[in-house]
């Protein structure tokens, strides 16, 4: 239930043991879904477990008045249910949605308005659905307007606006209703930069007057600028209500963790697909060479020596390659790459550049190439790993034999994020970060 | 069934603002505007007033008088396009305006009940129509009309909650039920033969077992009684029987509280399945 009760000056959102399932769509159910919803004022009152799909199971938080709380999660984890559920639109299957003062809700901004009429009649019809009077809206009608810079537009039809000016109505109206409790989801990613940075400017105004934002959104630089506290949610499962820093710091680790093992079985994959075949679903050939030695198998260690294809920005990493060679060689040189997904060498070495002399190779050998600290900027890495001769002649050449995801605490643009350190001297003052 | 009526007093204002933007979206761009939704009625009388006035004609006069049967027909005629308009428009409103459910946070009764006010705004602007043509004819021939005419809005008013409980109701089911749009839509045709607009309520004064039990179906039938009113204020000029009051006021409230009580039990599963 959502219920508004205007004095309870501490907490403006209290949800308490939240659960909301979601009717699957059978064939032939109509007359059922009818009765149910009937009798039980509910979809889902009489389901049994397998008709139903949970969308968000054990939610428990609450929302201090004048704070700014973030919901992130990948897609699908339950964010914009959650969303409506607190602004009422959807009805708990069980627990309590407790919110105090007058909500606002942006879902999908221009969602009320109608093409056929001007933006000036669908700023008053946007108004009246967010429950403000007309003359409320009389007397903030110019702000609306300079702040959506639509001016010369508003006695067009809105069919005629583009998606940004559409957007950009909508949140003019909506921020101008002056609620208490403001629900974002996503929308500021929509309208170009500097609609977006004025949004940004208007929210942090709102919350400077002691207003309550609650913001759904996957970007997380957004999330962490703006926000106090941050609820992660993990298909439909709150995994963690903690700061921003650490609630996106955990919920990247997850992703990257995630991405680790896509990288480990698309690796085996790789491995298990017949040997010397041509490449990948691209056609580009991913493997090559006279197989006078062999390259057996590919592993990323990371410092206590498990398989991983995770790194931390600054963790040691080492490659691992097994080598077999089909006869006794004099002449070998073993190499390895790093790139981006999209080519670009990061860095490459192999044991020639570095001054070793080969003199025999027989059998089976295990090639290892540590580094302590690889400082890679944040994202995802291609390995490319190689056995030839001297002259470049391969034996075995094997692109693109692993993928990495690389994380870091602190973005960075480029491929590179060496070791630093910052140093102010004079009048510089930067507010306390919380860590 | 209060929580819609609160509801709909709530966001009155905006109930008005999309009221009039459901008129002027009607019309804008086209050019004979608002003498289109009078023409639909005006084809439908021009062809009852044929095939019944003319061809059928001794079929059909018992318990009308000297008035003209176009005006006959008008009265009831006119109120019943309000009625079934509303129902089956309004069946179709949440439907048409998902986007708006969904996606933010909307009052939906409101939707249906803009349907129908705006189906009222055009009934009352054929009113100076009908109106006129009486006052000519009672001009003429004292036929029709009379002071009575004073007691149409309250007619009117009386019918708004039925029509209100109807298209509400009617939208609610529809989000889960796609058919009742066409059940309506075969409904009110049968329902319009059945309800006394083409003829008297005096018609059956038979004697056949027929006679009989159709002259029981059409007093039974709900929307009678509106029709006898508006026949009774309109084209014979005299005040409904206290009876017929007492009866409308009943079919109203039922039909309010049941649409009301619908749309109120399934307001919760409207956003997920609109």
């Amino acid at each position: 239930m959502t219920e508004s009760t205007p004095e309870t000056p501490a907490e403006a959102i209290r949800v308490e043991g939240l659960e909301k399932l979601y009717r699957r769509t059978m064939p032939g159910d109509r007359l059922r879904t009818l009765k149910s919803a009937l009798l039980e004022g509910s979809l889902t009152g009489n389901l049994r477990r397998e008709e139903a799909i949970t969308a968000l199971a054990g939610i428990d938080f609450t929302v201090a008045r004048g704070e700014a709380f973030g919901v992130i999660g990948g897609n699908g984890s339950g964010k914009s249910t959650l969303l409506k559920l607190i602004a009422g639109m959807l009805k708990p299957s069980a627990g309590r949605i407790t919110v105090s003062g007058r909500v606002a809700a942006m879902i999908e901004l221009g969602a009320g308005f109608h093409p056929e009429i001007s933006g000036r009649e669908n700023v008053f019809i946007n108004g009246a659905v967010l429950g403000l009077p007309k003359r409320e809206i009389e007397r903030r009608y110019d702000e609306i307007v300079e702040f959506s810079g639509l001016g010369e537009f508003m006695e067009e039809p809105v069919k005629n606006y583009s998606s940004g000016m559409y957007v950009r109505l909508g949140f003019a109206v909506a921020i101008h209703t002056d609620p208490d409790v403001l629900l974002v989801d996503e929308v500021l990613a929509v309208g170009d930069e500097a609609f977006a940075h004025r949004c940004v400017r208007r929210i942090e105004e709102f919350l400077a007057a002691g207003r309550t934002l609650l913001l759904v959104s996957h970007s997380l630089d957004l999330v962490s600028g703006l926000c106090d506290r941050v609820l992660w949610l993990d298909e439909g499962r709150q995994r963690l209500v903690a700061s921003p820093r650490r609630a996106i710091d955990a919920y990247r680790q997850a992703v990257a963790e995630q991405e680790a093992e896509e990288h480990q079985a698309a690796k085996e994959q790789r491995e298990a697909a017949p040997a010397g075949g041509p490449g990948s679903e691209s056609g580009e050939e991913l493997r090559w060479g006279s197989r006078e030695a062999e390259i057996t198998s590919i592993r990323l260690l990371n410092a206590a020596g498990a398989e991983h294809y995770h790194l931390e920005c600054g963790e040691a990493a080492c490659f691992e390659i097994r080598v077999r060679a089909a006869a006794p060689l004099t002449d070998f040189v073993f190499g390895v790459a790093i790139a981006t997904p999209r080519g670009t060498e990061v860095w490459g070495t192999n044991t020639d550049l570095e001054g070793y002399v080969p003199a025999s190779f027989s059998g089976e050998a295990t090639i290892r190439v540590t580094c302590p600290a690889l400082r890679l900027a944040p994202g995802e890495y291609t390995v490319d790993v190689a056995v030839h001769a001297r002259d470049g002649a391969p034996y075995d050449y094997r692109r693109r034999a692993l993928t990495l995801t690389v994380t870091a605490r602190h973005g960075g643009v480029g491929v590179y994020f060496p070791e630093h350190a910052w140093d102010f001297a004079g009048e510089v003052r930067w507010a306390d970060e919380e860590t | 069934m209060l929580r819609v009526a609160r509801q709909l007093f709530r966001f009155r204002g905006l109930l008005g603002t999309l009221t009039a933007r459901e008129l002027k979206a009607r019309y804008r761009g086209s050019v004979l505007g608002f003498l289109w939704s009078l023409a639909n009625p005006l084809l439908l009388l021009a062809v009852y007033s044929f095939v019944f006035g003319v061809l059928f004609k001794p079929a059909r006069s018992q318990g009308i008088g000297d008035g003209p049967y176009a005006l006959f027909i008008v009265s009831g005629l006119f109120p019943w396009v309000w009625l079934s308009t509303s129902t089956l428009e309004g069946s179709m409103s949440l439907i048409a305006n998902s986007g708006l459910i969904r996606k933010a946070v909307f009052p939906a009764e409101v939707l249906p009940m803009v349907v129908v006010l705006s189906n009222l705004v055009h009934l009352l602007l054929a009113m100076p129509v009908v109106l006129a043509a009486m006052l000519a004819t009672w001009l003429l021939t004292h036929s029709v009309g009379g002071a009575a005419v004073v007691m149409l809005p309250l007619v009117i008013l009386l019918q708004l909650p039925m029509i209100a409980g109807l298209a509400l109701g009617a939208s609610a089911l529809t989000v889960h039920f796609k058919d009742v749009r066409d059940l309506l839509g075969n409904l009110f045709t049968l329902l319009f033969f059945l309800t006394p607009i083409l003829y008297s309520i005096d018609f059956f004064t038979g004697q056949s077992r027929m006679m009989l039990l159709m002259a029981w179906v059409v007093r039974l039938n709900p929307f009678t009684p509106f029709t006898r009113a508006y026949q009774d204020v309109l084209f014979f000029g005299r005040a409904p029987e206290p009876l017929l009051w007492a009866q409308m006021a009943l079919v109203s409230l039922v039909f309010w509280a049941i649409g009301a009580w619908l749309f109120d039990r399934l307001r919760e599963t409207l956003v997920e399945a609109a």
